[in-house]
């Protein structure tokens, strides 16, 4: 299954999850917990983003089974001691619109999609979210 | 830097024009450019000024024939690389609005200094 897998990954919060695992925290439950939540932020961003008002031409060039094709709540896959989930668009399904990331000749790219899964800072959010959760878990086994 | 991109991407022979710029009632080359200005990104700062910023584009290549779509590509990346352009991603499939052509894109940056 073709898919636009944007891997997010643990590096940046390692000093919490060590600090996790020192308190005998459930570290993969916590990854998989803080994965899921970005996976499902993701996936709520990219829909707001296709909604035609928001896209280049008002969604001229887009289609009605663009919103269907975006991954919403994926599974979180370990690989050893990597999680990993797929985000974006579903190439499998019709209608995935990478065309609107890249734009097309006679489209420029949409750059909501494009600042979310071509540069930094959107995920930096993400990771920032996804540290606030390992912080919290930290925290509820502290006793606070 | 787009002028100096451009320029590069010209020395193929090919049409150069900006992602999203060819009108609807207006007809693909057989084989052209695009690009896209993503960002440019002010790295180093010195007394208030950008003392070097980064440029951050997609080219892409759409042909009728997919051979010069993959090898147009490659050799526009060997030449930006030689004027001192950094590859970021290598290559990627880009939708085309026509089906008698493919694309074929790439992400550079270039790191320039102010001083």
């Amino acid at each position: 299954m073709a898919r636009n897998t944007l891997k997010l990954e643990l590096s940046g919060f390692e000093e919490l999850v060590t600090k996790l695992e020192g308190l005998d925290g459930d570290v993969k439950k916590t990854v998989t917990e803080a994965l899921a939540r970005a996976g499902e932020t993701i996936g709520k961003d990219t829909i707001a983003a296709v909604q035609k008002p928001n896209l280049p031409a008002k969604g001229k060039y887009s289609q009605g089974e663009t919103e269907k094709a975006i991954t919403q709540n994926p599974d979180v896959i370990w690989s050893g001691v990597q999680a990993e989930i797929g985000v974006g668009f579903d190439y499998s399904k019709p209608g995935a619109g990478g065309f609107l990331i890249t734009g097309t000749p006679r489209m420029a790219p949409d750059k909501t999609l494009k600042k979310m899964y071509t540069t930094k800072s959107y995920m930096s959010k993400i990771q920032s979210e996804m540290a606030d959760t390992v912080q919290k878990a930290i925290k509820n086994k502290m006793g606070g | 830097m787009v002028d100096e991109l451009i320029a590069l991407l010209e020395t193929f022979g090919y049409d150069v024009i900006r992602q999203g710029g060819l009108a609807e009632d207006e007809s693909y080359k057989d084989t052209f450019f695009t690009f896209w200005n993503n960002n440019e990104e002010g790295q180093s700062f010195y007394d208030n000024e950008t003392a070097s910023a980064t440029y951050d584009f997609d080219i892409n290549v759409y042909s009728t024939d997919p051979d010069k779509a993959y090898t147009l590509l490659d050799n526009a990346r060997n030449l930006l690389k030689q004027n001192g352009w950094t590859i970021i991603t290598r290559a990627y499939d880009v939708a085309s609005d026509e089906i008698t052509h493919i694309g074929r894109g790439m992400r550079i940056t270039y790191l320039k200094n102010f001083n």
